[in-house]
C-alpha cells in the first residue's frame, strides 16, 4: 500500500467511525491487549456504562469466536481474522471476519439465519433454554456452551447480519462476516 | 478443609473459600479463553467445600461479576445450581447475586437464577462496585 492510499483509507476509516481495527493472527495475549484498547476508546468517548458493557461483550465474543473457530488451515501462520468497533448514526457496531471450511458454512446459517427472524424476547427465550440444556451435543463443532451467537443477538439492537464470500479461486474455505449493531 | 484464595487476573475473577464464615466469593470479570479450565477445579473446591461438616451450620454466596463471557455463563450457573443442591438438602444456602445498577443484562441473569434455584435464598443487590 503506498502512502496515498494509505491516507484513502484511514479518511475511509475516518467517515466510517471506525474507533479500532485490527486484523492478523489471534492469540489470548492480543485479545488481552485488544480488550484494553477497546475499553479505552469507550471510555474517552463517555460512552453509557450500560451501552460500553454491551459494545464490549459483543467485541469479546467475536474475538474469541474468531480465536475458537478460524480455521487455522486457511492460512498459515495460525487463526487469522479482522475485527472492527465504530460508531456511526448514534449506535455502535462490531464486525469480524475470518475464513471458515466451506463445509461449515450451512451449519453457520442454520445457527444466524433463524436468529435474524427473533425478536428479543424470542432470542432471550432461547438464551435461556440452551443455558438450561445440559449440553451442546447436537452440535460436535462447538467448543463452548452454544451461547456466542444468542449472546451477540442479545445485546445488539438490531437483527445481526452476516455475509459470506465465496472465492472462486478457492473451494475449500469461505470467508465469514458477522456485523452487530448496539 | 482449608482456604482457597485464587486473586483476581485480568480475564479471571478473584475466588475466595473460608471455611471460617462458611462463605464463597467470586468477584471480578470472567471471559478466560477457555472457561472449562479455570473452572472446573474452583467446582471441585466448592464440592468438598459444601461436602465439609461445618457446612450443615450454612452458607454464604456471593457473586459480585461485572462482566463474565458466554463460555463462562454455564459454568457460573453450574456453581449456583450446585449451592441450590445443598440448599435443598435443607441447608440454609444464601446467595447474593451483585450487579450494576446500569446492568440489566446482569440483573436480568440474576433473576432468571432465582427463579431456577428457588430452594436458595437469593438477593439480588444493584450495587455501583465489583
Amino acid at each position: 500500500m503506498n502512502l496515498e492510499d494509505f491516507s484513502v483509507f484511514r479518511q475511509r476509516a475516518s467517515s466510517d467511525g471506525v474507533l479500532f481495527y485490527y486484523t492478523g493472527e489471534f492469540s489470548a495475549n492480543v485479545i488481552g491487549a485488544m480488550s484494553d484498547t477497546v475499553r479505552e476508546r469507550l471510555e474517552a468517548l463517555g460512552t453509557p456504562g450500560r451501552l460500553g458493557r454491551k459494545v464490549f461483550s459483543t467485541f469479546m465474543e467475536m474475538a474469541q469466536n474468531i480465536l475458537h473457530y478460524a480455521d487455522e488451515t486457511a492460512c498459515e501462520g495460525g487463526r487469522i481474522g479482522a475485527l472492527a468497533v465504530g460508531q456511526e448514526h448514534g449506535k455502535f457496531y462490531v464486525l469480524c471476519g475470518n475464513p471458515v471450511r466451506t463445509d461449515h458454512v450451512e451449519r453457520l446459517r442454520a445457527r444466524l439465519d433463524p436468529l435474524r427472524r427473533m425478536t428479543l424476547d424470542e432470542i432471550k427465550a432461547a438464551y435461556r433454554d440452551q443455558l438450561r440444556s445440559d449440553t451442546n451435543a447436537g452440535d460436535p463443532i462447538s467448543k463452548g456452551a452454544g451461547l456466542g451467537f444468542l449472546t451477540v443477538a442479545r445485546e445488539a439492537s438490531e437483527p445481526i447480519d452476516y455475509h459470506i464470500v465465496f472465492r472462486a479461486d478457492e473451494s475449500t474455505h469461505a470467508e465469514f462476516y458477522l456485523r452487530a449493531v448496539i | 478443609m482449608e482456604n482457597l484464595h485464587i486473586p483476581a487476573t485480568k480475564e479471571t475473577p478473584e475466588v475466595r473459600l473460608d471455611p471460617g464464615s462458611m462463605s464463597f466469593h467470586l468477584v471480578g470479570e470472567s471471559y478466560p479463553e477457555n472457561a472449562m479450565a479455570f473452572y472446573a477445579p474452583i467446582r471441585a473446591s466448592l464440592q468438598s467445600f459444601l461436602e465439609a461438616p461445618d457446612s450443615a451450620r450454612g452458607v454464604q454466596a456471593h457473586f459480585n461479576l461485572r462482566y463474565f463471557n458466554s463460555s463462562s455463563t454455564k459454568l457460573i450457573r453450574a456453581l449456583v445450581g450446585m449451592l441450590h443442591q445443598k440448599a435443598a438438602a435443607g441447608v440454609r444456602v444464601i446467595a447474593h447475586w451483585y450487579h450494576d445498577p446500569e446492568d440489566d443484562m446482569m440483573a436480568e441473569f440474576g433473576l432468571d437464577l432465582k427463579e431456577e434455584f428457588d430452594a436458595l435464598e437469593f438477593n439480588l443487590v444493584a450495587s455501583e462496585t465489583a
